[in-house]
C-alpha cells in the first residue's frame, strides 16, 4: 500500500521536474495548470524539491500578483551553446552538470548571414537566461559551433567560402562585445564528438570518430581522449574528400566534393521529378514513413559516405564510429549501408570490432558539446584542479577570447 | 483555357492537386487597383510566402482567399474545384483558416475559449467544456507550443504566446489551408522563433501555409516558395531555398520585372 503511494508520489515528483524543464520556469499556479496536479500536491513537491537542491524558487509578478517562480536549479552558473547549421540555429543553457535549463531552436534561411544570425543569438542567449529567471551575470562563457573548419582562438572560418557570409566574421570577438562573456568557437562535427564521447553513446572509449550527416558532412575526431583539430582546423572535414573526379564544383572550389554529391541541394535533387520540392526533413521522414524513393537516396548516401569514412577508420583505427545530424534520425535506412561500406574496407582487427552507432545526444549533440568546451576552459580557468575526465578538450593555441580570462 | 497558366508553375508541376488555386484575381477600390491579375498557387505541405512593399496587394489577397473581400473577377479553386468564398465562414467551410495582424482575440477568456470561439462544441445547448479543453491541450501539443495552461486568461499571456493560440486556433476545424498575416510583427527574437517552429509543424501536418511578412530573413528561413507582389501584381515566384536576398529586394522594388509568361505582366 505504501508502495504504491511512494511510488505515485515519485511519479508526481518526477512530472514536476520534467515539466519545469519542459518550460524553462513557471509559477506554481502555471505548475498545477499544466502538470494536472493540485495545488498542494504541487507546493509540497515544489518544497520538497527545494530542500533537496533539484530546484530554485524565487518571486516574481504574473500579470501583476506575485507569485513563485520555480527554476531547475543551477550550481555556479550557467553555460550557452550556440549551434549554427546551415538552416537552424540552436542556442541551450546548461548548468555545471551539464543539464538544459532552457533551450530553443529558430529556422534560418539559406545562405544567412553572420551579422543577422550572432544578432539573434545573442538576443536569444538573453531571452533564455529571462526565462530561466536570471542574467548575463550567472553566465559562465558561451560555446559556438559552426557547421566549418575555424580557428579556436578567433572563431575566424578557416577555409573560404565554405560558409558563405561568414567570411572574415571573427565570431569570438562580436559575441564577446555584445555579452561581455568568455566567447569559445569550435566545428560543429568537433563539439558532436566531444559531447557523444563525453556523456553521449561513446563515453568510455578513448578513440572515435564522430560523423555529422546534415547538409553537409564533416567529421569530428577524438584520438586518446583529445580532440583532435588540425593544425587549421581542418581535420575531419571529410566533406571535402572527392568522391567524384568528375563530379561538380564544390563550395570550396575542388571537384566533387563528398558534399557535393550527399549534401543538401544533391541528396534532395533525385527527388525532385518524382517527389517535388523537398527539404532534408522530409526526406528523413518519409523514408521513416516507408517512401521508397527517400529510402533509396538515404541508402545511397550511406554507402557513399561509408567509403570515406572506411578511409578514414583506416587512418585514425577508433574504437567506434558514432553518426550523428539531422540525417541520423533516419536510423538503419542509412546506418546499414554505412556499417556495409566500412565493414568491407577496414580490416578487421582481433581486439574489438568497429562499431558504427547513432549518435545518442540526436540534434542536441553540437550545443552540448558547446557548453561542455565552455566548461571544460572555465574549470580550467579558474583551476579547481579537479580530476580530468576521459576525454580532454585538446589544448587549442589561444582557445580564449582576448586576453580577459 | 487553363493550358496556358500551367506553364507558369514551374516549381509544383509535378505535385499532386494545389490545395488553393487563385486565378487573375483581381479587385479594384474606386482607382486603386489593389490586385490585378493575380495568380496564386498553394499545394499541401507547402509553405508560400506572400512578399511585398506596404501597398503591394498581400493583405488584400489574403482578404479575398479568407472571405473578407470578394473580387472582382478571377477564379479561386480549392483542391482543383472552383468555389465562391462571400464570407468568412464560407472560408472555414472551404478549409481556409486565416490568423490576422490583430489576433482577434478576446483579453477575458481563457486559452480554451479563445480557441473555440464561435465554434463551441455543444450538446443539445449545453457546453462540453471537458472535451474542448482536451482538444485544446492536444493542439497545443501538435504545435509543440510552450503555453503552460490551457485555462489561462489571453490577457495573462505575451505577444508570442497570443500569436501561438492565434495559430493554434486555425487548427481547430481541421483546415487545410493556414493564411497568416505578419506573423511574426513585433515580437521578440524568441518569440518569432516559437511562431517560425509553428509554421514548420503547420507543414509537417501536411497544411498548405500562406505566409505574409515584410521579414525576408524569417520568409527565407520557413517558406518552400516565395511569391513577390508588385503595385498588385506577380513579380516574380522564387524557389525559397535558392533565392538571394538581393534577388528579392530587387523584385519587391521593381529593380527586376520578373514577366510572367503571358505579355499582361510585361506592362506592369
Amino acid at each position: 500500500m505504501t508502495g504504491s503511494q511512494s511510488s505515485l508520489r515519485g511519479a508526481n515528483r518526477a512530472l514536476v521536474v520534467e515539466t519545469v524543464k519542459r518550460y524553462g520556469g513557471l509559477t506554481q499556479v502555471e505548475l498545477t495548470a499544466a502538470t494536472g496536479l493540485s495545488p498542494a500536491t504541487v507546493s509540497s513537491i515544489v518544497k520538497e524539491l527545494l530542500a533537496a537542491g533539484v530546484v530554485d524558487t524565487r518571486s516574481t509578478i504574473r500579470s501583476g500578483r506575485r507569485a513563485q517562480l520555480v527554476t531547475i536549479a543551477h550550481r555556479t552558473g550557467l553555460a550557452a551553446g550556440i549551434d549554427v547549421g546551415p538552416r537552424h540555429l540552436r542556442v541551450a543553457l546548461a548548468d555545471v552538470t551539464r543539464e538544459i535549463v532552457a533551450e530553443q531552436s529558430l529556422p534560418l534561411p539559406a545562405d544567412h548571414r553572420a551579422d543577422t544570425t550572432l544578432d539573434r543569438a545573442a538576443l536569444l542567449v538573453v531571452d533564455l537566461l529571462e526565462r530561466v529567471g536570471t542574467s548575463l551575470d550567472d553566465l559562465l562563457g558561451i560555446g559556438v559551433g559552426l557547421p566549418a573548419p575555424v580557428e579556436p582562438g578567433t572563431g575566424l572560418v578557416t577555409v573560404r567560402g565554405v560558409l558563405r557570409g561568414w567570411d572574415e566574421t571573427p565570431v569570438v570577438h562580436v559575441l564577446a562585445k555584445r555579452l561581455a562573456k568568455p566567447v569559445v568557437v569550435d566545428n560543429e562535427a568537433n563539439l558532436g564528438a566531444l559531447a557523444e564521447s563525453r556523456f553521449g553513446v561513446a563515453r568510455g572509449y578513448q578513440d572515435v570518430v564522430y560523423v555529422s550527416v546534415g547538409a553537409g558532412i564533416g567529421a569530428g575526431i577524438v584520438l586518446s581522449g583529445h580532440l583532435h583539430r588540425g593544425f587549421g582546423g581542418t581535420a575531419g572535414e571529410i566533406g571535402h574528400v572527392q568522391v567524384d573526379p568528375q563530379g561538380r564544383i564544390c563550395r570550396c572550389g575542388s571537384r566533387g566534393c563528398l558534399d557535393t554529391v550527399v549534401g543538401y541541394p544533391a541528396l534532395v535533387e533525385p527527388l525532385a521529378v518524382s517527389h517535388g520540392a523537398l527539404t532534408v526533413r522530409d526526406v528523413v521522414q518519409r523514408a521513416a514513413d516507408g517512401d521508397p524513393g527517400c529510402r533509396q537516396v538515404l541508402a545511397d548516401a550511406g554507402a557513399v559516405i561509408g567509403v570515406v569514412v572506411a578511409g578514414m577508420a583506416m587512418v585514425v583505427n577508433p574504437q567506434c564510429i558514432v553518426v550523428g545530424g539531422e540525417l541520423a534520425r533516419a536510423g538503419d535506412v542509412l546506418l546499414h549501408p554505412m556499417r556495409e561500406a566500412i565493414a568491407r574496407r577496414v580490416p578487421l582487427n582481433q581486439v574489438a570490432a568497429l562499431d558504427v552507432v547513432a549518435g545518442e545526444l540526436g540534434a542536441r549533440a553540437a550545443v552540448l558539446g558547446a557548453v561542455a568546451l565552455v566548461l571544460e576552459t572555465t574549470d580550467r580557468a579558474v583551476a579547481t584542479g579537479g580530476a580530468q575526465d576521459a576525454v580532454d578538450v585538446g589544448e587549442p593555441s589561444g582557445t580564449t577570447a582576448g586576453g580577459a580570462w | 483555357m487553363r493550358d496556358g497558366e500551367q506553364v507558369i508553375e514551374v516549381v509544383g508541376t509535378t505535385r499532386r492537386t494545389p490545395v488553393l488555386s487563385v486565378r487573375q484575381v483581381s479587385k479594384r477600390f474606386g482607382p486603386v487597383e489593389a490586385l490585378v491579375g493575380v495568380d496564386l498557387v498553394v499545394h499541401p505541405h507547402e509553405v508560400v510566402a506572400l512578399v511585398g512593399d506596404n501597398g503591394a496587394g498581400k493583405s488584400t489577397l489574403a482578404k479575398v482567399v479568407s472571405g473578407v473581400l470578394q473580387p472582382d473577377s478571377g477564379l479561386i479553386e480549392m483542391d482543383g474545384e472552383q468555389v465562391t468564398i462571400s464570407s468568412p465562414s464560407d472560408a472555414h467551410r472551404a478549409g481556409i483558416a486565416t490568423v490576422f495582424q490583430d489576433y482577434a482575440l478576446c483579453e477575458n477568456l481563457d486559452v480554451t475559449a479563445n480557441l473555440f470561439l464561435g465554434r463551441e462544441l455543444r450538446e443539445l445547448s449545453l457546453m462540453r467544456d471537458g472535451e474542448m479543453e482536451q482538444m485544446a491541450r492536444r493542439i497545443l501539443r501538435d504545435l509543440t507550443s510552450r503555453i503552460p495552461s490551457v485555462r489561462t486568461p489571453i490577457g495573462h499571456l505575451s505577444a508570442g504566446q497570443r500569436q501561438t493560440v492565434a495559430i493554434a486556433r486555425t487548427l481547430i476545424g481541421s483546415p487545410r489551408l493556414v493564411v497568416l498575416d505578419e506573423p511574426t510583427a513585433a515580437l521578440s527574437v524568441a518569440h518569432t522563433a516559437e511562431v517560425l517552429n509553428h509554421i514548420e509543424r503547420l507543414r509537417e501536418l501536411g497544411l498548405g501555409v500562406v505566409l505574409i511578412s515584410h521579414n525576408l530573413n524569417d520568409v527565407r528561413a520557413v517558406s518552400d516558395r516565395i511569391e513577390v507582389l508588385r503595385h498588385g501584381r506577380n513579380n516574380g515566384s522564387f524557389d525559397a531555398r535558392r533565392v538571394s536576398q538581393e534577388e528579392l529586394l530587387a523584385a519587391i522594388t521593381g529593380a527586376t520585372q520578373v514577366a510572367p509568361v503571358r505579355p499582361l505582366g510585361a506592362v506592369g
